[in-house]
């Protein structure tokens, strides 16, 4: 009786903060989405309009657009990406010639810098780098790549690439140095026996390290989903949504919608529909990380 | 020499292989580190480095932004940040002990719940969250600022402190116990001590998640004086004009307390672990 008052006292804190915070505003931002709110008229709260906003949602011209930037931009394509390149650098850091020439330790050193470099700084140091007459520009022009300077961030052709290398830089180190800690216990007789059975360098990769490294890969896509598909600041602060709204995706318009042009009920029900999509992520999650997580921790 | 022979092993690559894996490692040693070095370097030199003129080395950048205010960005985000890694650090050590330690009913649901806080869409707690705080004056607050990321960090500093306390043997507190130790002593006197690297690898994380966060305090913060310094760092940006020599000196003075903090912590913080907290 004692312990569980005990258990009561030690957990409330934080379970009715993280009630507050998380339980609560997801089901007043539904109550939300049925209303025509306005940032301007909160004191007199907002009409009740039933499914106005989701109709209007479905019949906006935009908002497919918008859908198919979050989607296929912002989530598909920074995750495979994401994903290649960290396998890709892994397994080039694991191969002994680096080892032995102590390039490894040093890569491994080089990859903290991203890593720990704030997303806002990242945007930041590329927005630089990719000027007009920035870095990027120079050296393209100097290799005679280009012959006009690009204006990376403004132009309809560039804009995407370039946002997901901003994210593709300041992400992909955290997958390199978490598949390359997994690679370093794949065990060594796997790879002595696919020799012994005369297997190329390619089948060694494709049906020893490639299976070895699966589960991890999993699981770092997945997590990479919730951070692509959620993430605000990478779009806003690179391109706020623009040129026009041509980079706009669903975080930056559930922003726009509510604190430029005040309409909280509409951004609410956008705000719905990511939490559907996440709703549906989050089975996934549960079934292929908390499930590990929580076997592992408790 | 085996470069004349190449190994058919392929983690262990000869002649034209080693030199492509050299290359491939430079080339990306370049792309990884190049681009925070050049924003170092541009920081100390008029405009940025993107003007041409004679003058190689200064500090105008720096001095610039203090005189624009942004001292008063470092100050703010210095208060909001420690107060809520503070608090966050002992709810979660204390949610962390119990998790460790009892074995209770709703045990899984609540750690799964945790769990789910890490992917949590942050950005659709926004308006809820705008609406409630408007009405609790709690927009343009310290104190607002200050639950929202303590809440912001618990998910993620309950599940790495539950990972370092079950490591602790059990017998540690039993024992404590038996000689007349109340709980509150054992987490404190006991615990505490042998966990302390953990625990501060934790707090610095959560303290580092603050630090940089964005979208809070673009929401909650209009007023100048309370932004924090993300915010103060864009400011800088005009619609039509950047100073480049501001924003760099501004980029350096945000991410320098990130990287003495991050360095001497990142053994702690294993990739793995952290996959589940990067926002």
């Amino acid at each position: 009786m004692r312990d569980r008052l005990f258990i009561t006292t030690m957990l409330l804190p934080a379970v009715v903060l993280l009630v507050l915070f998380y339980g609560y505003p997801i089901f007043d931002n539904l109550r939300i989405s049925f209303t025509d709110l306005s940032l301007l008229g909160m004191k007199k709260g907002g009409n009740w309009v039933g499914l106005a906003n989701y109709r209007e949602l479905l019949h906006r011209g935009d908002f497919s657009h918008i859908l198919f930037n979050t989607l296929i931009w912002l989530t598909a394509t920074s995750v495979l990406l994401r994903l290649l390149i960290g396998l890709g650098i892994a397994v080039l850091l694991n191969t002994r010639a680096l080892k032995t020439l102590r390039l490894a330790s040093v890569a491994r050193f080089a990859l903290l810098v991203p890593w720990a470099t704030p997303p806002i700084v990242a945007v930041v140091i590329w927005r630089f780098l990719l000027e007009r007459n920035g870095f990027v520009n120079d050296a393209l022009m100097g290799l005679n790549i280009i012959s006009q300077p690009i204006a990376f961030l403004a132009d309809m052709r560039t804009v995407w690439p370039s946002i997901v290398t901003i994210m593709l830089w300041n992400t992909v180190p955290l997958i390199a140095l978490s598949l390359l800690s997994n690679l370093q216990t794949v065990p060594e007789e796997y790879y002595e026996a696919a020799e012994l059975d005369g297997a190329t360098n390619w089948q060694m990769f494709r049906f020893v390290t490639l299976p070895f490294l699966m589960p991890a890969i999993l699981v770092l896509g997945l997590m990479s989903v919730f951070w692509s598909f959620n993430n605000f600041v990478y779009v806003w602060l690179a391109t706020g949504a623009g040129p026009g709204t041509f980079t706009n995706v669903l975080a930056t318009e559930v922003y726009l919608k509510a604190f430029v042009d005040f309409r909280l009920g509409y951004s609410s029900a956008i705000g719905m529909v990511m939490a559907v999509v996440m709703g549906a992520f989050g089975i996934l999650y549960l079934r292929l990380v908390a499930h590990r997580q929580l076997e592992e921790t408790l | 020499m085996t470069a004349t022979a190449p190994s058919r092993h392929w983690r262990d690559p000869g002649g034209w292989q080693f030199v492509l894996a050299v290359v491939l490692t430079i080339v990306t040693l370049f792309v990884l580190v190049y681009p925070a070095i050049y924003v170092l370097v541009g920081s100390f030199r008029p405009g940025g480095g993107l003007l041409s003129t004679a003058e190689t080395f200064t500090i105008r950048n720096y001095v610039r932004i203090f005189q624009a205010g942004f001292g008063r960005f470092i100050l703010n985000s210095v208060v909001i940040c420690v107060a809520a890694t503070v608090v966050s650090t002992v709810l979660s050590v204390m949610a962390a002990y119990v998790f460790s330690r009892f074995e209770f009913r709703a045990k899984r649901t609540l750690f799964t719940g945790i769990l789910f806080g890490q992917v949590f869409p942050w950005i659709v707690l926004i308006n809820p969250l705008f609406v409630a705080f408007a009405a609790m004056h709690l927009i343009n607050s310290y104190v607002g600022m200050i639950l929202t990321y303590t809440a912001f960090t618990i998910p993620f500093s309950v599940y790495m402190l539950v990972g370092y306390l079950v490591t602790v043997p059990k017998s540690l507190d039993e024992a404590a116990i038996i000689d007349g130790a109340s709980r509150w002593q054992v987490i404190w006197l006991i615990i505490c001590p042998v966990m302390l690297p953990g625990f501060v690898a934790t707090a610095t994380y959560a303290f580092l998640l603050s630090w940089t966060e964005y979208l809070f305090a673009l929401a909650f913060l209009t007023q100048t004086d309370l932004k924090t310094l993300p915010l103060g760092l864009y400011q800088f940006f005009g619609d039509d004009y950047v100073d480049w020599g501001a924003v760099m000196a501004a980029s350096v003075v945000t991410t320098l307390p990130v990287f003495l903090l991050f360095l001497p912590i990142q053994g702690w913080i294993s990739p793995g672990r952290i996959a589940g907290a990067v926002k």
